[in-house]
């Protein structure tokens, strides 16, 4: 059988075709570049996303801190990793690329700071 | 804005003057005490005649169903000071519409609002238009309008390229005013000289017990003496609560089409087309006084007097008929639509309008019914509260309030002014150095002195109507996070307090993060 | 009152104003001051949170404010002077702004103006969607704003008009946070944002996405408390009897965006009436001597990579117009056919190699883009498929442009 996939690595969202015959991947077809292959063969096997949400700060010169993964974690724990980010209080200063959350939820994957929030007195 | 009954020595005594006079007139009033007169409603015609009942020492307050004053039909319109041309000789439209209109210089000045005596040309095509406009110009003249003449094609080009037409009759009178602004004033004049304003109390129940009147609204209970219904869409229902009944008011719903001001220096003065048979001005094109051009209104019969929606058949319309009246009229220079409903009194079951109503009733003692006022109710708003004030006066005898004071002061708008003085407010207030709204040139020192204004009124439209944030191309897409800030910072609310301009029109649900 | 003299003012501290900066100091240029009307540098990128910046660039996935904070930061080392909290209110055709702030205002004569305000977005007015005024209906950027930067949530039953870049990652970001997002329409027979968002967006979520659907009534006399939609015909116009309605309390608009040029206009710039953006040449001037323009005031990007790119451009440009005094006359007009939506420059001198920066006006598979000049073919691209949302880029080498006769763009579908 053949699953299309649109690639969301790079902005080129290249359509690739994956001829798939039970759990065997046979051909991948309009990749542009080598992510684009291995971008649909983790989409067969366990999809994986990237986050970008807020982190509540305090004391700082802006009420919320941006963050995001510092790796994708799977598709079906987004919300799971969501309510722990939601329990986070940050206290500013804070710094980009800051570890709000080690390796959240034993996914290997941290929630880091992607703002620099300055405190204010 | 200077006035010629107080003139600042600079801008210092400028500052000065505004902040005494803010906190002076500022603060609230207590709730439980009779009035004198309760007026019910506070459009242009309800504030006018508070401002004009608190020359006098009467005790006075206004219930306004809705969250600010002029949120009706007196905030939808053209902004168009009439001459009073079309309407028929002896009626109160024609009486009040010249008076008003003559006077109104003075007004502007006493109450610092934006005015323009641009006069307005009224175009014809055919032979048909011609006859109208030499009976209307007839017509006018007998009910004491000045300086209407016909005009041909090249005169009608010196006096607005922009316009339409192979003919047209030129009337000087015609101004344009901005009727946010002048509803406002008048409220906050009529505020400083002792009237409540109490917002959010739309009037269910009227009852008459021992002299007294005692009105019941969504709110609360008030007693009065006296009360005056100038509830405009709504006046037949108050008519009818208060004891007099059989009035019909019909609704006529009309769409308008606003323009960038990108096009608005193309236009000099409002230009309208040959009146119909009865006096009905079709479609036409209006610059406001804020630089804006109005295109409108339509006409239709509604049922519904709180249907504001706009609908895209009336809206087709308005294009076609507006590239008639506007030449250089193009699609993509909308900044966006409104509507408004023309509360006209009726013979029931048709469409036959009759003149404005003024009454008192021996049956009924101490009310003073208005039903009926729509055009030209902003030209003759003042006029119709001195009727109004008279018509108390035949019953009571009226007591001069001595701290009366007539003279008003609004917002200084920073974009207006020069770049010295802009540098000098700045130097006094840095609040004038920062802009807020980026489109209209908005500082936030206007937006915080509309926070605070004395009526107490903190809606997103509140401040909208008070500094025009947000009524620019980019309708708030810049400014309304930072005036919602604001608003919620100086007034000490929630996200959830802040309201849009309706009661329930809340804004936001909360926090993202707690 | 003091008028400063700069060699380089850049009204707007975003992306497109911060690569021009670092780039002319790269070229010797030291006399710079970044005017920036918010408290914080970087545009309109601190409230875009999402990642897919910087990917050609520096060959990472970074969100916006990672993105904009590597220019901030070499800003900040080399000493470039920025004022923030300072609106531009004013610029003459001679080059002279007038800008205020909490400190007053400050006036500047500059020998080279590089203009990168960025754009504003198109409105519900602009497009005259009929029905009522409630309170619950946003605009994309600024539910953003309030979302991002206020910690304030906009509503919880969602719709979404546009299929924009910017519609689809709100779409995303709400439902992250707890809304319901029921769906989004999109007036177009095509998506108008990039086909990855359109899975990483709205398929990931389950939102699903209806083309060739418009809203035809907003109902709700206080908040919002419903649309209706119809499907439209090839003209846009809503079909009769396609009706449906759906209860929300936020309607989120994601319609277009504009590049805000008043201050352009104020001083002279000629807009191009296809990008509403300046008419340049390949060196970004415009048609007032010594004003350049750049990123989404000159035309509106996809993708922040191609602005630091293009502001660079610009910046080296404006070096050379530094140190020459002027630059070489661009008379060769380049034009396009109906495929074509516009090009970036619009002319060019012939003397230099440049970007022609364009796009289609609608989805193309399998098709050729020829730039002729004197009916000779100067270059070719072929393309598997072309898209309205993404921005091609084509380089044209210098020695394949006559001096004369003017260029044409075409589209040749095979």
């Amino acid at each position: 059988m053949i699953k299309k996939y649109t690639c969301i690595v790079c902005p080129n969202g290249c359509e690739i075709e994956a001829f798939i015959e039970g759990t065997t991947i046979f051909k991948i077809d309009g990749a542009t570049c080598s992510k684009g292959k291995e971008y649909v063969k983790q989409e067969i096997a366990n999809p994986q996303r990237n986050i970008a949400t807020s982190v509540y700060v305090d004391g700082g010169d802006l009420p919320l801190a941006s963050v995001r993964l510092s790796k994708a974690i799977p598709k079906d724990r987004i919300f799971d990793v969501m309510n722990e980010i939601k329990k986070v209080k940050l206290t500013a200063p804070v710094k980009i690329k800051q570890i709000v959350i080690e390796n959240v939820l034993n996914l290997g994957s941290d929630v880091i700071a992607t703002k620099i929030i300055d405190r204010i007195v | 804005m200077q006035s010629t009954f107080y003139k600042y020595t600079g801008i210092e005594d400028m500052l000065k003057f505004r902040k005494m006079y803010r906190d002076k007139y500022g603060g609230v009033c207590e709730l439980s005490q009779i009035y004198d007169v309760i007026i019910i409603g506070a459009g242009v015609v309800g504030s006018a005649i508070a401002r004009e009942f608190s020359r006098y020492k009467l005790k006075i307050g206004v219930l306004e169903k809705e969250l600010d004053v002029c949120c009706g039909t007196s905030g939808r319109n053209s902004g168009v000071l009439h001459a009073g041309f079309t309407y028929k000789t002896g009626s109160l439209r024609a009486q009040c519409a010249v008076e008003g209109n003559t006077e109104f210089e003075k007004v502007a000045e006493e109450l610092d609002v934006p005015f323009k005596r641009t006069g307005k040309l009224v175009i014809g095509f055919t032979d048909e238009d011609m006859q109208s406009l030499l009976k209307y110009k007839a017509l006018g003249e007998v009910n004491g309008v000045k300086g209407l003449e016909i005009i041909d094609k090249e005169r009608l080009c010196e006096l607005d390229s922009s316009a339409g037409g192979e003919f047209a009759m030129y009337s000087p009178a015609t101004g344009i005013l901005n009727p946010f602004a002048y509803t406002v004033a008048l409220a906050e004049n009529a505020k400083q000289n002792g009237v409540d304003f109490y917002f959010n109390n739309e009037v269910l129940e009227v009852k008459r017990e021992n002299d007294i009147y005692n009105l019941l609204t969504g709110k609360d209970k008030y007693q009065a003496r006296w009360v005056v219904n100038s509830s405009g869409l709504n006046s037949a229902v108050i008519s009818t609560m208060l004891g007099i009944d059989g009035y019909t008011i019909g609704g006529f719903k009309g769409e308008y089409f606003i323009l960038d001001k990108k096009v608005g220096k193309h236009m000099n003065m409002p230009v309208y087309p040959a009146p119909d048979s009865k006096g009905g001005f079709g479609i036409h094109a209006t610059p406001t006084v804020d630089g804006n051009i109005l295109i409108g209104p339509s006409s239709e019969l509604t049922k519904d007097f709180e249907d504001y929606g706009v609908t895209s058949e009336v809206l087709d319309n308005l294009i076609d008929k507006g590239m008639k009246m506007f030449k250089p009229f193009k699609k993509e220079d909308f900044i966006r639509s409104f509507s408004g409903i023309r509360p006209k009194r009726i013979v029931k079951g048709t469409r036959q309008t009759l003149d404005f109503v003024v009454e008192t009733r021996e049956e009924v003692p101490n009310v003073i019914n208005l039903v009926g006022i729509e055009s030209p109710g902003l030209t003759g708003a003042l006029p119709l509260a001195r009727r109004a004030i008279a018509l108390f006066a035949e019953k009571e005898k009226l007591i001069s309030n001595e701290k009366f004071d007539p003279i008003r002061k609004g917002i200084v708008c920073f974009s207006d002014q020069s770049n010295e003085v802009k540098k000098e407010l700045i130097s006094k207030d840095p609040n004038y150095g920062e802009i807020i709204c980026r489109c209209e040139g908005i500082t936030k020192a206007e937006i915080l002195e509309a926070v605070h204004n004395c009526l107490g009124v903190d809606s997103m439209t509140g401040i909208k109507n008070r500094t025009r944030a947000t009524m620019g191309r980019c309708q708030g897409g810049y400014c309304q996070t930072r005036i919602a800030e604001i608003i919620m910072e100086e007034n000490n609310k929630t996200r959830e307090d802040l309201v849009y301009s309706r009661v329930g029109s809340y804004m936001f649900k909360g926090k993202v993060r707690e | 009152m003091t008028v400063i003299k700069k060699d380089v003012v850049i009204i707007g501290g975003g992306p497109a104003g911060l690569a021009a900066a670092l780039q002319l100091r790269n070229r010797g240029i030291t006399d710079i001051i970044i005017i920036e009307r918010e408290k914080q540098l970087g545009g309109i990128l601190r409230q875009c949170i999402h990642d897919g910046f910087g990917l050609t660039r520096f060959k990472e996935t970074l969100s916006g404010p990672e993105y904009s904070q590597k220019f901030i930061d070499q800003v900040e080392e080399l000493g470039i002077e920025c004022i923030t909290g300072t609106t531009v209110i004013d610029i003459t055709s001679k080059r002279k702004i007038t800008a205020v702030s909490r400190k007053g205002l400050l006036e500047y004569e500059a020998r080279a103006v590089v203009l990168t305000m960025g754009c504003r977005e198109r409105t519900r007015g602009a497009i005259s969607i009929p029905g009522t005024r409630p309170s619950g209906v946003y605009n994309a950027g600024v539910a953003q704003a309030y979302i991002n930067l206020h910690n304030t949530m906009v509503g919880k039953e969602v719709i979404i008009l546009g299929s924009g870049d910017i519609g689809m990652i709100m779409a995303r970001r709400m439902t992250l946070e707890g809304a319901n997002v029921k769906a989004v329409f999109e007036m177009q027979s095509y998506p108008s944002g990039l086909p990855r968002n359109i899975q990483q967006c709205l398929n990931d979520y389950d939102i699903p996405l209806y083309l060739s659907h418009t809203i035809t009534n907003i109902k709700g006399q206080s908040r919002l408390e419903g649309i209706t939609v119809s499907k439209v015909d090839e003209k846009f116009k809503p079909i009769p009897g396609t009706q449906k309605d759906y209860t929300c309390d936020t309607l989120i608009l994601s319609v277009g965006l504009i590049p805000e040029n008043e201050l352009s206009l104020a001083a002279g710039v000629n807009l191009d009436n296809r990008t509403k953006g300046a008419i340049v040449d390949e060196n970004y001037q415009t048609s007032i001597e010594g004003i350049f323009a750049c990123g989404n005031v000159l035309q509106v990007h996809d993708l922040v990579d191609f602005v630091s790119l293009e502001a660079e451009s610009l910046a080296n440009s404006m070096a050379d117009y530094i140190s020459d005094g002027k630059l070489p006359e661009c008379k060769i007009n380049i034009t396009t056919d109906a495929n074509i939506s516009h090009t970036i420059p619009q002319k060019v001198s012939g003397k230099k190699d440049f970007k022609l920066s364009m796009r289609v006006r609608k989805p193309l598979k399998d098709c050729e883009i020829d730039v002729i000049q004197n009916k000779v073919v100067i270059k070719t691209v072929k393309l598997k498929k072309a898209i309205p949302a993404e921005m091609i880029q084509i380089k044209i080498d210098k020695t394949k442009i006559r001096s004369l006769g003017e260029i044409e763009v075409v589209v040749v579908v095979r």
